[in-house]
């Protein structure tokens, strides 16, 4: 008997789940809510009914000896189970886009300590032995008129460099500083915590800009005077970036000349 | 003799001086590449399973001095028992502490050399000299707090309890200095005027690298986590010995004891959102860009995980209450303004609403939460509005719907993406709905959490002043509920402490050293989940032990007789 209006409540409390559930889902669609937060509301109903079903549940029957070790046993497999399988549903952020990112600015700090010298040093040292070997091979089977050509190799470093892009090296340090968490360029990034930077080029000077890099209380965004106070921008570059990236930020940043959007006003303060 | 003994000596110290001309003569062995897991994981995993172990030591222990000093108040030998069965276990863990400690040590000597070494010489006094004497004399402490138990009875229990709670305190500043370093890692001190952060940490002194930023944060949010892990790990403790109880006496004193376990797991618990907010709120204010990395890109969803897991952790810690006032004889007649009921419909709107125009802690926004916790109590006294009132099942209902609707709220992302700088119209929120996602919706959701969770326990307290409670005859699945608490609470705490190393990004100590090891990315979610799984497991399982060992094989007699059911107002 119990077990029969214990029935009826799941199947009475499912049904109102589903269509609460459905009534979310359409009042989300109507108000734009995109589809992957349509499926979270209707999961929420779902669960809502889980909720109210366990709590008129009858109650468990004790479980002894080897039954309860083995409800213990299936019981943590079904959370491990659970948590596992909810972490892995949520995106998920590839480190390989990350990777690159690390790999170009802790190159140069590498290359800086006295692993990094030994590790460049060896790493000459092969390439040179491998040219050596390669141009003997050449000798040996074109003979001694024969005229070797000597490819001249490029360094891999500072390629960018050399193509004197400083702007595109620029770009390339406010993608891999994250200046785009905090402001807005080219209509992307930002969400408020800095301000616009699209025309900041029209504002403010190559000096200027380096300045308010290294000291960002050097200079305030005119509306942003919370933020200012809170000390908001780290005071981190001066230590991170070596002199040329930052060369190259403030060049990138200078070029920057879009007057119809509005970027707010820089004030000196000290 | 004496011959004999300075010949040895002699022996010794040749014997040393070989062994240091032999090594002078090698050269360095490589760094250790941990099989399978890779270096960083392998570090990962021993450091999580011994700050678990860590985190049960420091906290049974506040629990059971609590637990003592309430038998000795009330003269109520059921708390005695209590305390003195967590210490059992407490004891038996702290071994598995300093193994996984000293464990620790040699994974991080051995796969990380540079970095080990450059952090030992950075914090020498502490690793060297404070940190081995304050475990030293707490492992002193421990060991005479539980060996004398039996012997510091009667006349000499209050300098028993002194005891515990010298134990308590030589624990908690033990977690505070080996935090020094732990903090240090994420925010170094602020380099001072005119100096690189390099060539201040060079020149500052220990205290200026332990007073750190997050230190105190820390601090705060690991001695609470503590407590409510050691609560839950109680009530753990008190399912595994229900279920295997034979009689009517050991089922009641254990669901006694499971009550009581989670009823200080769930009070600390109601804390620990705030101490979260408070250490994220300094890591924000050390250097602003770590807030978006937290909340916006790699680790947006570590934290969409856990609201999850809080939700869930809220859910089971009501449910027990519900479980628990349904065995209560005469509940149907407990009755609470109806006031309340609406309040906590409309809290998270009011709430998220007022913190959006006035953010604490300005004063409009602590009027509004002061009047919207008070009102209903003046309301329900007034003539003509005092009988507006809902049952406790009502109320509870009302309050499980809204938990719910709470979660729902806390779990709401700007976008469904791994990082804002993928995000899309498909996956991101409506702009007329941005503010869900924004902090004071968050906050809204968690204070409504903590409210209604206050009110169950209210409702709890006014049960068992008008009824009668049946120890022993709660519903079975109560049991799994504790359990269920007690994976849950390590699972987050697994996933918090992941996510507290992840924000030093691709350094050792942040902005100061570098990992150069090729696995100094962002792990993904699923990756984490695997391996934090794994630990609580193998945790789990160790504690799991070392409660049939303490306890099931040497089973106690029970203390009294509370199985028979007695009005809790006349007992």
């Amino acid at each position: 008997m119990a077990n029969q209006s214990f029935a009826k409540s799941v199947m009475k409390k499912a049904t109102i789940g589903v269509i609460v559930g459905v009534l979310l889902v359409v009042g989300a669609k109507f108000t734009h809510f995109p589809y992957v937060f349509q499926v979270m509301f209707f999961i929420y109903a779902m669960l809502g009914a889980l909720v109210f079903i366990l709590l008129d549940a009858p109650a468990m029957k004790r479980l002894e000896g080897v039954k309860a070790v083995g409800a213990l046993v299936v019981f943590y497999l079904l959370l491990s189970g659970l948590y596992i399988a909810g972490a892995s549903i949520l995106p998920q952020f590839d480190p390989e886009d990350e990777k690159g990112k690390i790999e170009k600015i802790l190159k140069p700090r590498r290359a800086q300590t006295e692993q990094g010298k030994a590790d460049e040093l060896i790493a000459r040292a092969k390439e040179l032995d491998e040219r050596a070997q390669a141009l003997s091979k050449q000798l040996a089977s074109l003979g001694a008129e024969a005229q070797v050509e000597v490819v001249e190799q490029p360094s891999s470093a500072g390629a960018g460099a050399a193509t004197g892009d400083v702007i595109a090296l620029g770009k390339e340090q406010w993608e891999l500083q994250e200046c785009y968490n905090c402001h807005k360029l080219f209509g992307q990034g930002g969400k408020k915590r800095g301000p616009e930077l699209d025309n900041i080029g029209n504002l403010m000077t190559v000096d200027q800009l380096r300045e308010k890099i290294l000291n960002p209380k050097s200079w305030k965004a005119e509306g942003f005077d919370k933020d200012y106070d809170k000390g908001k921008m780290p005071d981190k570059y001066k230590d991170l970036m070596f002199p040329k990236e930052i060369d190259a930020l403030v060049a990138f940043l200078s070029s920057l000349k879009d007057a119809s959007v509005k970027t707010p006003k820089p004030i000196k303060m000290n | 003799m004496k011959t004999l003994n300075r010949s040895l000596w002699i022996f010794l110290v040749l014997c040393l001086g070989g062994v240091a001309a032999a090594f002078g003569q090698v050269p360095d062995a490589p760094p250790v590449d941990f099989p399978y897991a890779g270096n960083r994981t392998g570090v990962w995993v021993v450091a999580q399973l011994h700050i678990l172990f860590a985190a049960f030591i420091l906290g049974a222990p506040i629990f059971a001095v609590v637990a003592e000093w309430l038998g000795y108040k009330n003269n109520d030998p059921k708390y005695d028992r209590l305390a003195k069965e967590v210490i059992k276990v407490t004891v038996i863990l702290y071994s598995m502490t300093a193994l996984t400690g000293g464990l620790f040590i040699f994974v991080l000597l051995g796969t990380y050399p540079d970095f080990s070494t450059w952090l030992i010489k950075h914090f020498f006094l502490v690793f060297a000299v404070i940190y081995p004497l304050l475990f030293i004399l707490e492992t002193i402490i421990l060991y005479t707090y539980f060996y004398s138990w039996d012997s510091m009875k009667g006349a000499k229990k209050g300098r028993h309890i002194a005891l515990g709670i010298l134990l308590n305190i030589v624990g908690t500043v033990t977690l505070f200095v080996i935090d020094g370093p732990t903090s240090f890692m994420n925010t170094p001190a602020k380099a001072a005027e005119g100096l690189s952060l390099v060539e201040f940490i060079q020149t500052a002194g220990l205290w200026d690298k332990m007073a750190n930023y997050s230190w105190m944060p820390l601090n705060l949010h690991r001695l609470v986590g503590n407590v409510t892990f050691g609560g839950f790990i109680a009530g753990l403790i008190a399912a595994y010995m229900f279920m295997g109880s034979k009689t009517d006496e050991e089922r009641s004193y254990y669901d006694w004891m499971g009550f009581v376990g989670n009823m200080i797991g769930v009070g600390a618990l109601l804390l620990l959102p705030f101490m979260g907010y408070l250490l994220a709120y300094e890591l924000c204010d050390y250097d602003a860009s770590i807030c978006p990395y937290m909340m916006a890109d790699q680790l947006s969803m570590f934290f969409e995980m856990q609201g999850a897991m809080i939700g869930l952790i809220f859910l089971a810690s009501n449910y027990y209450i519900w479980l628990s006032l349904k065995r209560i004889q005469g509940v149907d007649q407990v009755r609470i303004s109806g006031f309340v009921a609406l309040v906590v419909l409309l809290m998270p709107a009011i709430m998220g609403y007022t913190w959006k125009m006035f953010p604490p802690p300005e004063w409009q926004s602590l009027i509004v939460l002061g009047a919207l916790v008070v009102l209903p109590a003046i309301l329900g006294k007034i003539p003509g509005l005092k009988n507006f009132t809902v049952s406790a099942f009502t109320m509870i209902k009302v309050g499980f719907l809204m938990i719910v609707v709470a979660d729902a709220i806390w779990m709401t992302p700007h976008g469904f993406v791994p990082t804002q700088g993928l995000a899309t119209e498909e996956v991101e929120l409506p702009s007329w709905a941005g503010e869900l996602a924004l902090m004071p919706a968050k906050n809204a959701a968690a204070f409504t959490l903590v409210f209604l969770t206050v009110v169950n326990y209210i409702l709890y307290n006014r049960a068992i002043k008008r009824g009668t409670i049946i120890w022993g005859k709660i519903d079975f699945a109560s049991q799994f509920v504790l359990i269920f608490l007690a994976f849950s609470a390590i699972w987050t705490m697994g996933l918090m402490g992941t996510v507290r190393s992840l924000t030093r990004k691709y350094y050792h100590v942040y902005n100061l050293v570098p990992d150069f090891s090729p696995e100094a990315f962002t792990p993904t979610l699923a990756y984490s989940a695997w391996w934090i799984t794994g630990v609580t497991i193998v945790f789990y399982a160790v504690v799991s032990f070392a409660i049939l060992v303490t306890l099931k094989a040497g089973s106690p007699k029970p203390v009294g007789s509370p199985a028979s059911p007695i009005p809790a107002e006349a007992k």
